[in-house]
Parts: structure tokens; C-alpha cells; sequence
């Protein structure tokens, strides 16, 4: 279970969290929705101690993990992955070697077969063809699929997908929309999704958070947030050009 | 060959390479620099301000290295006159001999590489990626005439007036490690005996072609950057090493071609 | 008159505490590479990779270099021979230079501006594009990862280097005084030889550690603390090769201090 209680965030002036609570079950598949610059990344970041609050605490499985060291934080990150918004690949490395790379450091695996599991780890993502591209050489939807392997290599029980399907095709959207279902199902892990993708939401989402203003906007389930008559949640719901958000 | 041979022998050839592609773009640039400075199209206001981003921010900077170098010097080559026979009295005149063609140009012109190139390189790398370049191309303005030509002017002159001012600070620090480690008179120190006309020629000469070197280089790294945001890194990194590397080799052309006519 | 005073005031103020940071900076992080070493956890794969890339990026640099710093001393000897007809210095006269003084100093200089410089854009765009942050979430702490294998290889191949630049110099001094000043490079090579400059050979590869250790840590210390994007990473390579070329006279000043004691 992770518990947000009461966050605050600001950069020097520039408030972007300004006391947001959220609870996610074990289990469940939150995603968090908000527009452009609204501090869905930051707030994330905050539950593998990227970043780290001005106020507010953080729980993970009943464990403050609020003022944790950088020392006390790996095991935590060990248990909750992240993939980032831009992928954020090592440059220097195959996308093999990325995916094999957290094997190697925290399973102690030899070089054979740390390659042959992360070749099953791409394979989930139908990514297994290009193991030995460097992430340069290859589009942006490609690179963030190998990150998507890359965070599932230590089979986490909680995982962060800070907009995983931006920049995909429909259909590769679709295959990491399958990943996150199958993975809540088959191997019951927690999921954070942060997402403006109308479609992935409102078929994998048990429950929608909507970050507007540095506050949680409402929190509930699909289905409360189509029926919303909020005029800033019906506006995101059905992508409006018009409305109370409009700048 | 197999392969990882190639990789091996790839891996050794393409620094050498790579060193060859940037001469040839650099003599390009400071040809077209030449030309706009005999054709005088000189924005003498850049030339101000860049004078003194270039010779007054560097100040400090040199201050302490040459100062260092002075100190650290006389130190040592005092030390060894100790052990032969303790006359120091030619110690001073061929220190101030050697710093004024020598160590005090070519020192100072290392240091603005490394300071002053990268600058350049930095600058006009983010220009070129962010497209500021081109836009300067767009309105007819040669960004040769507005970014390097008055460079190339400021750093020469301030390189030479660095040279003359690294002369007095590192000629000063010895001077007080001299006196201060080795009872040696500031008066016997401070003598320009062995100093004539042709070391002062060949050190500012020098300091010149460094000054003049050092923006063309920087600036030609910075005008071909490429690969978005991250090639200015790399391009400010290939300032800073082609640039030091051109004072050396501009030095042993010089200091050799000094010592053949004089 | 008060108020320009209390600019330049200010401005030493901030170029002190400028300075006062990085220093705090780079000798903070030289404790925690040699926490990270005693008892070792480092990647040791990283670390041949590591000595791979610095000799391979360093070495053209550092050999070039160095065969013209004999030649350059050859020249500057040879122009003091000319004036006092002391012929029998040469040899001793380049060898104490190049060895103990303007050798260490020019091959750190282009080390610095290559490997140093090199270094600080690289981690910079690993931090700026958010790669650093990405290693510390797959629970890798860069430390050990990142940093202590670039000191590593920076300590050990500047040292080397530093050896093989004194045999290039040799050798550029030698072409030099054979073909410009005239004087028989058998004659140059003995006397060097003779002149019982192991003292001074072996302070110069002290000096060599030294700048690696200051150089791995000053240019990872710039690297790692980049902010703002592109510009950043120019604005902190620029610092870095600044402050490396700092450390290296003052470095050279102390070592060559303590050696005399
Ligand atoms: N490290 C940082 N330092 C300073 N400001 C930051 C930092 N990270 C984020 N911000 C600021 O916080 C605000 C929220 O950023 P955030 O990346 O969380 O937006 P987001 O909701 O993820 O938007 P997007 O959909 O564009 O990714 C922005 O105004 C951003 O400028
Ligand atoms: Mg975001």
C-alpha cells in the first residue's frame, strides 16, 4: 500500500504541490492525470526519494519512508520501480546491456545469463529484435518499451509508469496497456501510471487521481470521473479546447 | 583480422583522424577571418565588450597560476644552483630571460584556452544549436564578421597584454621566493641583463598568434557543433584540447623560427 | 565611489565563496571515492572500461604534446647555450625541465582539457538527461558506478602516461637538437642520461597522481552538480578545465615544495 499524506512541493516560488493526498491499494492501478507542468512527475518522484517533500509524509507498506537517507532508499527502489517519462536510457550501453544492467548489480549474474533474462525481459515488449541497437539509433516509442523492460527486471511489487504510452503507436499502447494489466493480475503488482491517454485510462484504471492547482481535483473511479459535473474534469474527461482550464 | 583487432586498431586511429577533420575546417575559418578583418568589417563595440570578457575576467586566473609557476620555478632551479655552487646571481636575469619569451605567452595562452576557448566554444555551440546561428545567416549577417572577427581581435590584443601582466606577476612571486628562501637581493633578482630585444619580439609574437588562434579555433568548434543540445558539450570539449594544442605547437614554430634568425 | 565599492566588494565575496564551493565539493567527494575504496565496492568491469577509454581519448594528446615539450626545451636551452657557451648543460637542462616541471604541467594541462573536460560533459548530460536519476532508481548508487572507476582510471593513466610523455620528450628533444640546433642527439641522450634526474623523474610521476586525483575529482564533482540543461553542461565544463588548470599550478607548487624538504 502506498499512502501520500498531505505533500507539499515547491521550486524557490513556483508551488507545485500544494498538499496532495492519495492511497493506493495493493494491487490497484492508479493513474494520475493533470495537464502539462500540473507536478504528476514530481509527485512520483517523491516515493523512490528523487525527490523529496517540503512537508507531508510518505508511506509504503506501512514503513515512513518520508526521511529516509539515499543509503535507505535502494532497498525501497529495489521494490519499486520506475520507468521515466523520457526513458532515459544509458547512452553508453546497448539496450541489452541497459536491461541487463540491474541483473548484473543486484542479482550478481554472469554476463550469459544476465543476457538470456534480459532477453526475456524485452521479449515482453517485443523488443527482443533490436537487443543490440543503441537507444540513439532507435525512435522515441522504442526506447521507452526497453525502459519499460528495464524497470521489470528486478520483478518489482510496485512500479511507477511515468507516461508510458506517450509517443507509442495505438498498437504498442495497447501491448503496454496488456503489460499493465497482466502484471496487476498475474503477479499483483501495485501500479502508479501517470497518463493524459484517454483510452489507456479508462480501460486499465481502477481508480483516477486528478492533480490540478498543486490539490487533488477528485479521486475516484472511472466511472465517477465520467459522470463528474466538475467543469475542469468533464473539460480533461473529454479533451475540450474550451472550458475552466483553458489558459 | 579479427574483429576485435579492427575495434583495436579503430579504436587508436580515430583520435588521429579526428584531429586531422578539425585542422582542415580550422585554417577554412581563420582565412575567412583574415579576410573580414582586412576588409575591415569590424564591430568595434563586441570588440570592447569581448576584450573584457576575455583579458579583465581572466585576471584573477592567471594571477594565481603564474603566480604559482614563479614561485615554483625559482624554487626549484634555485635549489639545484645550491647544490653546484651558490651564486645566485644570474638566477633572476635568465628567470625574467625565459619568462618574457617563453613561459609568461605561452602559460597565459594555455590558460586562455582553457578558459577563454572553451567560453567561445560554449557560446557559440548553444547559438548553433538553438538555431540563433542560422537566424544571424537569415538576415545577411555573416556570423564569422559578428561572432569570431571581433574575438580574434579582443583576445589578441588581451593576450598580449595578459603576457606583459604574467610577466610582472610571476617576475614578482619569484622575486619574493627568491628573497624569502634564499637571501637573494630583490636588485640582483630584478635585472633584465640577459633580456634583449629579440626575447621581447619573440614573446610577443607569441603572445599575438596565440590570441589570435585560440577564438578561430574555439569558434570554428562552436559554428560546427551538432547532435542538438548535447553536441555542445562535446564541442566545448574539443575547444579546450584543440586550442591548448595549438598554442604548443604554435610555440615550438615560433621558439624554433626565433632561434634559426636570431 | 560607495556603491563601486561595495560591487567589487560583493564580487570578491562571491568569487570566494565560488571558490570555498568547489573546493568544499571536490575534496568532499574525494572522501567518499576513498570510503568507496577501502573496504572496495566498486564495479570492477567499469573500471578496465574506464582505463580503456581515458588511455585511448588521452593518448595521441599526450604524446604529441609531449615530443613537442623536448623540442621546446631543446630550443629554450639551446638559445641560453648560444648566449653563455655552456654546452654541457643541455642535456641536464632539459631533462631537470622536462621532468620535473613543464612536462607534468603541459601533459595535466592537455589531460585535463581532454579527459577532465570529456568527463564533466559526459556526467553532466547523464545528469541533465536524467540518467543519473534513472541509475539511483534501479537502486545503483553512482558513486561506485560512475565516479570511483573515472578516479581509478584517471590516477592510474595519468601516472603512465607521464612515463611514456618522458621517453616522447626525450625523443623530441633528441630530433630537435639533432636537426634544428645542431648538436648530436647522442651526445643530448647521454648527458640526460647522466644527469642523475631520478629524483626528478620520480616527482614528476607524483605530481602526474596527484593532478589525476585532483583532476577525476574536480571534473566529476562540475559533472555531476549541472544544472539547467544544454547551457549547463557548457557553463560546467568550463569550470571544470578552469579550475583543473587552478589546481595544477597550485598542486605542482606544493608537491614540488615537499619534495625539496
Ligand atoms: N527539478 C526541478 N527543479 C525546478 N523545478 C522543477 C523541477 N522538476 C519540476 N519542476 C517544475 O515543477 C512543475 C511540474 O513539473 P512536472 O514535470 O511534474 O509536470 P508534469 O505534470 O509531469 O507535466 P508533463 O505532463 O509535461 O510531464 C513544472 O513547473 C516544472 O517546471
Ligand atoms: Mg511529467
Amino acid at each position: 500500500m502506498i499512502e501520500f499524506i498531505d505533500i507539499h512541493k515547491r521550486f524557490g516560488s513556483n508551488v507545485v504541490l500544494d498538499g496532495v493526498s492519495i492511497t493506493v491499494d495493493t494491487g490497484q492501478v492508479l493513474y494520475i492525470i493533470g495537464a502539462s507542468g500540473a507536478g504528476k512527475s514530481v509527485l512520483v518522484k517523491h516515493l523512490i526519494g528523487l525527490l523529496r517533500p517540503d512537508s507531508g509524509r510518505i508511506i509504503l507498506d506501512g514503513e515512513d519512508i518520508t526521511w529516509l537517507d539515499e543509503e535507505g532508499f535502494y532497498p525501497i527502489r529495489r521494490k519499486c520501480a520506475m520507468v521515466f517519462q523520457n526513458s532515459t536510457l544509458f547512452d553508453s550501453m546497448t539496450l541489452l546491456e541497459n536491461v541487463m544492467l540491474p541483473l548484473r548489480k543486484h542479482h550478481k549474474m554472469g554476463r550469459k545469463e544476465a543476457a538470456k533474462a534480459a532477453r526475456a525481459k524485452l521479449e515482453l515488449v517485443n523488443m527482443d529484435r533490436d537487443a543490440d541497437q543503441y537507444p540513439a539509433a532507435i525512435g522515441d516509442g522504442l526506447r521507452k518499451r526497453v525502459a519499460i523492460a528495464r524497470a521489470l527486471t528486478l520483478d518489482p511489487q510496485f512500479v511507477i509508469f511515468d507516461e508510458p504510452t506517450t509517443g507509442l503507436d495505438p498498437m504498442a499502447a495497447a501491448t503496454v496497456d496488456d503489460l499493465i494489466r497482466s502484471l496487476r493480475s498475474d503477479a499483483g503488482v501495485t501500479c502508479v501510471v501517470v497518463s493524459h491517454d484517454l483510452r489507456s485510462i479508462f480501460t486499465v484504471a481502477d481508480r483516477i487521481a486528478m492533480i490540478y492547482k498543486g490539490k487533488i481535483r477528485l479521486d475516484g473511479t472511472p466511472e465517477q470521473f465520467r459522470n463528474s459535473d466538475d467543469g475542469v474534469i468533464h473539460q480533461f474527461v473529454n479533451g475540450l479546447p474550451e472550458g475552466p482550464m483553458s489558459v | 583480422m579479427n574483429a576485435s583487432t579492427t575495434n583495436f586498431f579503430e579504436a587508436i586511429g580515430a583520435p588521429v583522424v579526428d584531429i586531422a577533420r578539425a585542422w582542415g575546417s580550422m585554417f577554412g575559418c581563420g582565412l575567412r577571418t583574415l579576410r573580414a578583418i582586412a576588409m575591415a568589417r569590424i564591430a568595434w563595440r563586441e570588440v570592447i565588450h569581448q576584450s573584457y570578457l576575455i583579458g579583465n575576467r581572466s585576471v584573477p586566473f592567471i594571477t594565481v597560476t603564474l603566480g604559482f609557476l614563479g614561485m615554483i620555478s625559482v624554487y626549484q632551479v634555485a635549489m639545484q644552483i645550491k647544490q653546484i655552487i651558490p651564486d645566485f646571481t644570474m638566477l633572476g636575469p635568465a628567470f625574467i630571460q625565459i619568462m618574457i619569451r617563453e613561459f609568461a605567452p605561452t602559460i597565459t595562452g594555455l590558460m586562455i584556452a582553457t578558459r577563454v576557448g572553451s567560453g567561445i566554444a560554449a557560446e557559440i555551440g548553444s547559438m548553433t544549436v538553438t538555431e540563433q546561428v542560422d537566424a544571424l545567416r537569415m538576415c545577411n549577417a555573416d556570423p564569422i564578421v559578428y561572432l569570431i572577427v571581433p574575438r580574434a581581435i579582443a583576445c589578441m590584443v588581451m593576450v598580449l597584454m595578459l603576457s606583459i601582466y604574467a610577466v610582472l606577476v610571476s617576475t614578482i612571486s619569484g622575486m619574493l621566493m627568491a628573497n624569502g628562501a634564499f637571501d637573494i637581493n630583490m636588485r640582483t633578482f630584478l635585472s633584465l641583463q640577459l633580456t634583449n630585444g629579440d626575447d621581447i619580439v619573440i614573446g610577443a609574437v607569441k603572445a599575438l598568434a596565440y590570441g589570435f588562434s585560440i577564438p578561430i579555433i574555439a569558434g570554428n568548434a562552436g559554428l560546427t557543433t551538432s547532435g542538438g543540445s548535447e553536441g555542445v558539450g562535446w564541442a566545448t570539449t574539443r575547444a579546450v584540447v584543440s586550442t591548448s594544442f595549438a598554442v604548443v605547437v604554435l610555440d615550438f614554430l615560433i621558439s624554433a623560427a626565433g632561434y634559426i634568425f636570431t | 565611489m560607495n556603491g563601486a565599492l561595495k560591487s567589487l566588494a560583493s564580487s570578491v565575496g562571491g568569487a570566494v565563496l565560488a571558490i570555498a564551493e568547489t573546493i568544499g565539493g571536490a575534496v568532499t567527494l574525494l572522501f567518499r571515492i576513498l570510503r568507496a575504496l577501502f573496504p572496495p565496492r566498486y564495479d570492477a568491469e567499469g573500471v578496465w572500461r574506464s582505463f580503456y577509454n581515458v588511455g585511448v581519448k588521452s593518448y595521441p594528446i599526450v604524446v604529441m604534446t609531449a615530443l613537442f615539450v623536448g623540442a621546446i626545451m631543446v630550443i629554450q636551452t639551446a638559445f641560453y647555450v648560444k648566449k653563455t657557451g655552456a654546452t654541457g648543460i643541455i642535456g641536464y637542462g632539459v631533462g631537470f625541465s622536462v621532468f620535473a616541471e613543464i612536462g607534468p604541467i603541459l601533459i595535466g594541462l592537455m589531460f585535463s582539457g581532454r579527459v577532465g573536460a570529456n568527463n564533466t560533459a559526459e556526467l553532466g548530460t547523464m545528469v541533465v538527461t536524467e540518467q543519473v536519476d534513472a541509475l539511483r532508481a534501479l537502486a545503483i548508487d553512482p558513486l561506485p558506478y560512475l565516479v570511483v572507476p573515472r578516479f581509478l582510471a584517471m590516477l592510474g593513466m595519468l601516472t603512465l602516461l607521464m612515463v611514456l610523455g618522458d621517453l616522447f620528450a626525450i625523443v623530441g628533444a633528441a630530433l630537435t637538437a639533432q636537426l634544428l640546433v645542431g648538436f648530436h642527439w647522442r651526445v643530448l641522450v647521454a648527458d640526460l642520461l647522466q644527469s642523475r634526474l631520478l629524483d626528478e623523474f620520480t616527482m614528476g610521476l607524483v605530481k602526474a597522481a596527484c593532478f589525476g586525483i585532483s583532476i577525476s575529482c574536480i571534473s566529476c564533482y562540475f559533472g555531476l552538480a549541472v544544472r539547467g540543461g544544454a547551457t549547463g553542461v557548457g557553463r560546467a565544463v568550463n569550470n571544470s578545465v578552469v579550475s583543473n588548470a587552478t589546481a595544477i599550478f597550485v598542486i605542482d607548487f606544493v608537491v614540488g615544495y615537499l619534495y625539496s624538504l
